[in-house]
């Protein structure tokens, strides 16, 4: 960025001109605007025109009216035209006050005192060195150019200055501590704890093992036990069987032995009974007529009924005979 | 704290009281990565039985119900095994089972990630340990199962396994409806021995019911893959086989097949088998078991005429196994009750 710094400076005396600040009135048109008369009464213009109108034409830019930049920290001209009677009655008493605290400090601030008779007061250089006090405000332009930025380097090792005594010490080897006793309740702690777990460990695999040990010799004893209480069973059952087969051949035997009894008896009884049956059925044969003499039988069967018919049918012919006679001799 | 956290894949704990609530509060509140070190830090924690306590008693388990339908399977993976953890503790597991957590966590038995599956199998296995949660996990027994017809994994097939023994130490009706004693003997030649030992002791618990005992003899492979077992390097698996003829031998027909087997002189010379350290307690121990299956084997092959009359000829060297027992009582006891029985006349 490239600015222009110009320093002005301005020395106000102790006499204020006090500028009647009125409010805008545009009365001429067109104009350029009349710059005001600065306080030595020079218009800033120099060189005047012979048969101009002595009007005092200002830059614009330096004209206080005109509000240029940032106007939150300007006056505020008000928009009216006409001032707010209270406005008037407000800045004229404003301006009567401090005419009044002006007059005020003027009176107690202390003068010098007027001079005696006979003397006076003089202007004494009492400075050792001359100033020339002039009007003319000297004025130097400064300008200033920024290079384009570099980067920014490296802050530098902030080394402090070294302050104090230098003093040195050196820790030989077995001074600070021995190693080899430090490190012994470390190491008992470690080997203990971990030959106490696997002491642990191997405490309980042997009691495992030793359960088990005690459940294999059970379930042996109780595989024979249980071999012998079927085998007892096994023989039991098989004396029962025993028995009861025994028991069923017994029975068999003793009704084998019955039924071999009955059937002798049956049989000698048998025996004697058809002993005497044959003659006996003769004899009955013979009685019923069953052996007969086929000529007498015929004899008998087919020609005695027929004769006895015939002789019958006869007899009745001649008792039929008498009858009749009978009956006719009556 | 810096700012930085010292392990990435973990949330940072809080003091005290309010470590096992804040993580939780951060399992509801935050996105998956988040969650995942939230759940690693749990994890983490529950090893200490008081944090355990906190978690169980707090009621946070509801909150594991949610996070098991995530999409992140390493979320899934991470949450089971914060329940394993849980369930390595009474309290845990009782907590486990009254919550409800199981059905959720049975669909997970089906998820595509098998770190998942894997760690869901260990859940259960170790739920299994219960009585009460062998008995939650008896209508899982067949879907079990079938399981193990479909994994390849030894480890899986293993947890599998002692699960379902648990379970049908509890209840074998469930595992033998569902065809198991089939499945298991083909388990029986599998090429590890620890398998071979889980499935052996799995065809025990099974062939306890007399039905069990009907289907092993009823299979035709079962029985002499068994007995060639009772050959078998590993004591335990030795002793699970000889337990498994000790079951079938009590039926009839188990006596018969065993004898057609020709398992007696087997058996006997596991009897009298000695170590070169058999002063050693863990062997003594392992072997013991073995020896009163044995003996429970002979003792019911003693029942039947054929074994009967070649038992007769080894019963000096029973005597000699009782006295030699000593201090054992269970021993002595048992090889009594077998010279006994030999002895027994009508």
């Amino acid at each position: 960025m490239i600015g222009a710094i110009s320093i002005q400076l301005q020395i106000s005396g102790s006499s204020v001109q006090t500028t009647v600040r009125m409010c805008y009135h545009f009365s001429r048109p067109k104009r350029l605007p009349q710059m005001r008369r600065n306080w030595l009464g020079c218009s800033p213009t120099r060189f005047k025109p012979k048969n101009a109108v002595p009007r005092h034409y200002g830059n614009i830019m330096y004209d206080r009216r005109v509000v240029r930049g940032n106007t939150y920290a300007k006056h505020i001209l008000p928009t009216t035209a006409q001032p707010d009677p209270a406005e008037i009655r407000r800045q004229q008493a404003n301006r009567r006050r401090a005419i009044a605290r002006k007059q005020a400090r003027e009176q107690f601030r202390p003068n010098t005192p007027e001079a005696l008779e006979g003397r006076k007061h003089t202007d004494v250089q009492t400075e050792l060195y001359l100033e020339e006090l002039s009007n003319i405000i000297a004025t130097m332009d400064i300008e200033c150019q920024t290079d384009p930025f570099l980067d920014r380097p490296a802050t530098p090792l902030f080394i402090p200055a070294k302050s104090g005594k230098d003093v040195e010490t050196q820790i030989e080897e077995g001074e600070l501590f021995d190693f080899d006793i430090e490190v012994q309740p470390v190491l008992e702690v470690l080997v203990g704890k971990t030959i106490e777990q696997s002491l642990l460990e191997v405490m309980e695999e042997e009691e495992l093992a030793c359960l088990k040990a005690q459940q294999r010799a059970f379930e042996e004893l109780r595989n024979n036990e249980l071999a012998e209480v079927q085998r007892l069973q096994e023989m039991e059952r098989r004396h029962n069987e025993e028995k009861e087969r025994r028991i069923a051949q017994q029975r068999e035997v003793l009704r084998k032995e019955k039924e071999i009894a009955e059937k002798i008896a049956a049989r000698a009884y048998t025996q004697q009974y058809l002993a005497g049956l044959l003659p006996a059925v003769f004899t009955s044969l013979r009685r019923h007529g069953y052996f007969y003499n086929p000529v007498e039988k015929d004899i008998e069967t087919n020609f005695f009924p027929w004769l006895m018919d015939e002789v019958n049918n006869r007899v009745e012919r001649r008792y039929t005979a008498r009858e009749i006679l009978d009956s006719k001799r009556h | 704290m810096a700012g930085a956290l010292t392990d990435p894949t973990r949330a940072p704990v809080a003091f005290g009281r309010r470590a096992v609530p804040q993580l939780f509060g951060e399992l509801l509140r935050a996105g998956a990565a988040a969650r995942l070190r939230a759940l690693t830090s749990l994890c983490d924690l529950v090893h200490e039985p008081d944090r355990l306590h906190q978690a169980v008693t707090g009621g946070y388990l509801k909150q594991l119900k949610v996070l098991f339908r995530d999409e992140d399977p390493s979320v899934k993976a991470k949450t089971c095994e914060l329940l394993h953890l849980l369930t390595s503790h009474s309290i845990g597991r009782q907590a486990v089972l009254a919550s409800s957590l199981l059905p959720p966590l049975c669909q997970l038995l089906d998820d595509s990630s098998f770190s998942c599956r894997r760690n869901v199998h260990r859940v259960l296995s170790r739920l299994a340990l219960l009585p009460a949660g062998a008995e939650a996990l008896l209508s899982l027994v067949s879907k079990l199962m079938l399981k193990l017809t479909k994994e390849e994994d030894e480890e899986v097939q293993l947890l599998l396994l002692s699960t379902l023994t648990h379970c049908s130490r509890l209840d074998a009706l469930p595992g033998l409806a569902s065809d198991g004693v089939s499945l298991l003997g083909r388990k029986l030649s599998h090429r590890s021995s620890i398998i071979r030992r889980e499935a052996a002791a799995a065809m025990m618990a099974l062939s306890v019911p007399m039905d069990g005992k009907r289907q092993v003899c009823e299979d035709a492979e079962v029985l002499p893959v068994l007995v060639g077992l009772l050959r078998d390097k590993d004591v335990e698996v030795q002793a699970n086989a000889a337990g498994v003829i000790m079951n079938t031998v009590i039926i009839t027909t188990g006596k018969q097949r065993c004898l057609d087997l020709d398992v007696l002189p087997v058996l006997l010379g596991l009897l009298s088998e000695k170590h070169g350290d058999d002063d050693e307690e863990e062997m003594k121990k392992r072997r013991k078991a073995l020896i009163m299956y044995v003996l429970r084997a002979l003792t019911s092959l003693a029942e039947a005429p054929n074994g009967l009359r070649l038992l007769l000829e080894q019963l000096p060297l029973l005597e000699k196994k009782a006295e030699a027992a000593g201090p054992d009582q269970d021993i002595r006891r048992a090889t009594q009750t077998a010279i006994q029985v030999i002895t027994w006349t009508p």
